[in-house]
């Protein structure tokens, strides 16, 4: 039965050529926009590139937008995942994908977050955050472009 | 003599060689989205920070400057990693109607970052001083954000025109595999059935 809605949801949007373009341009746009943030937050862990902020003022500015992109990336990118779902979930790079995705997700908002707010953390832990925010997302970046390569 | 130009370059050595490699090329396209990440997120930003749209209790200057330093390392990654992708199917892409409108929209992108770059992006604690943010700076950043997300949409949009085979002296290979779909779109567009790529899974 659900086997039977979730074809009937990807011939609905395998019926326009326009469908899966748009959404893809949606997704592109939105994830460079959230990810590109998250990378402001880091640069500024790192130490370099922003000036004359502390970190928690950069996550400050930040978020909201990161959040809207999220969303943008949250909504768009299931519409592509349910035009093929039996493809994507062969897929070892889409696989790879969504573990990373959440494991990105949940650094975000837990231990990233929590080292951003605070202005007294020590470089150590701010560099070994950053790093790891920067790898986690671009796992995501690099598993989402192989799924074409797989 | 464009033409000409296009394919001599897809054959020297490194081009042929990155366009043969199964691993290299997705790596280099990989590469090419994460600068855009780093640059379009900050672009953007800086675009909604002129327009008065965020960030509104930081000055423009902060905002334009502290983005300025990251952004540029991100279009450089972004700039490299798309010359190496384009050289390798130069004569491919010399016939792609997107990848032209890409490189038009380009050409207009640095005309507008010409035009406004004194007013605008050379001196933005002058922005500050003003009571509101002057017309031309809102103009600037209206068009940066209209036109980088025209790129990004050309840039995917190169991936869903059909090579013409006929004319291209590159070899190409064609994937067989429904994998493909994600890289040139939905198989509707090739005008076969849903059935097919079932089959092929």
């Amino acid at each position: 039965m659900l086997l039977l809605q979730i074809e009937s949801i990807a011939d609905a949007l395998n019926s326009s050529e326009w469908v899966f373009p748009i959404a893809e341009c949606f997704h592109i746009a939105a994830f460079a926009w959230s990810i590109g943030l998250i990378a402001a937050v880091d640069y500024k862990l790192l130490g370099f590139g922003i000036q004359h902020s502390k970190p928690s003022e950069v996550l400050h500015d930040t978020a909201p937008w990161t959040l809207l992109g999220l969303a943008v990336v949250l909504l768009s990118g299931p519409l592509l995942f349910l035009s093929d779902t039996r493809m994507y979930l062969h897929n070892p790079s889409f696989v790879f994908k969504m573990y990373a995705l959440a494991a990105a997700i949940l650094f975000n908002y837990t231990i990233h977050r929590k080292v951003a707010q605070s202005d007294s953390s020590s470089q150590a832990v701010r560099t070994v955050v950053a790093v790891v925010s920067l790898a986690l997302w671009i796992s995501v970046v690099f598993g989402g472009l192989f799924i074409a390569f797989a | 003599m464009l033409l000409s130009f296009a394919q001599w370059i897809q054959f020297t050595t490194m081009f042929t060689a990155l366009r043969g490699s199964a691993n290299v090329y997705p790596i280099v396209l990989s590469l090419h989205m994460i600068g855009i990440a780093f640059f379009g997120g900050m672009i953007l930003m800086t675009d909604l920070r002129l327009l008065g749209l965020a960030l509104r209790n930081r000055s423009i200057a902060d905002v334009v400057n502290q983005f300025r330093v990251p952004k540029r390392w991100g279009l450089l990654l972004t700039a490299t990693c798309g010359i190496l992708l384009a050289g390798s199917k130069a004569e491919e892409y010399y016939y792609n109607a997107f990848f032209r409108t890409k490189l038009i929209l380009f050409a207009v992108v640095i005309v507008t970052e010409l035009v406004f770059y004194r007013s605008v992006y050379a001196n933005p604690e002058v922005l500050d001083r003003t009571p509101s943010v002057p017309v031309n700076a809102k103009l600037a950043a209206a068009i940066s954000m209209l036109l980088w997300t025209s790129i990004a949409c050309c840039g995917r949009g190169i991936g869903y025109i059909e090579p013409p085979l006929d004319k291209i002296h590159a070899q190409i290979h064609l994937r067989q595999d429904c994998a493909l779909r994600a890289w040139r779109g939905p198989y509707s567009l090739k005008g076969q059935d849903h059935q097919d790529v079932a089959s092929t899974n």
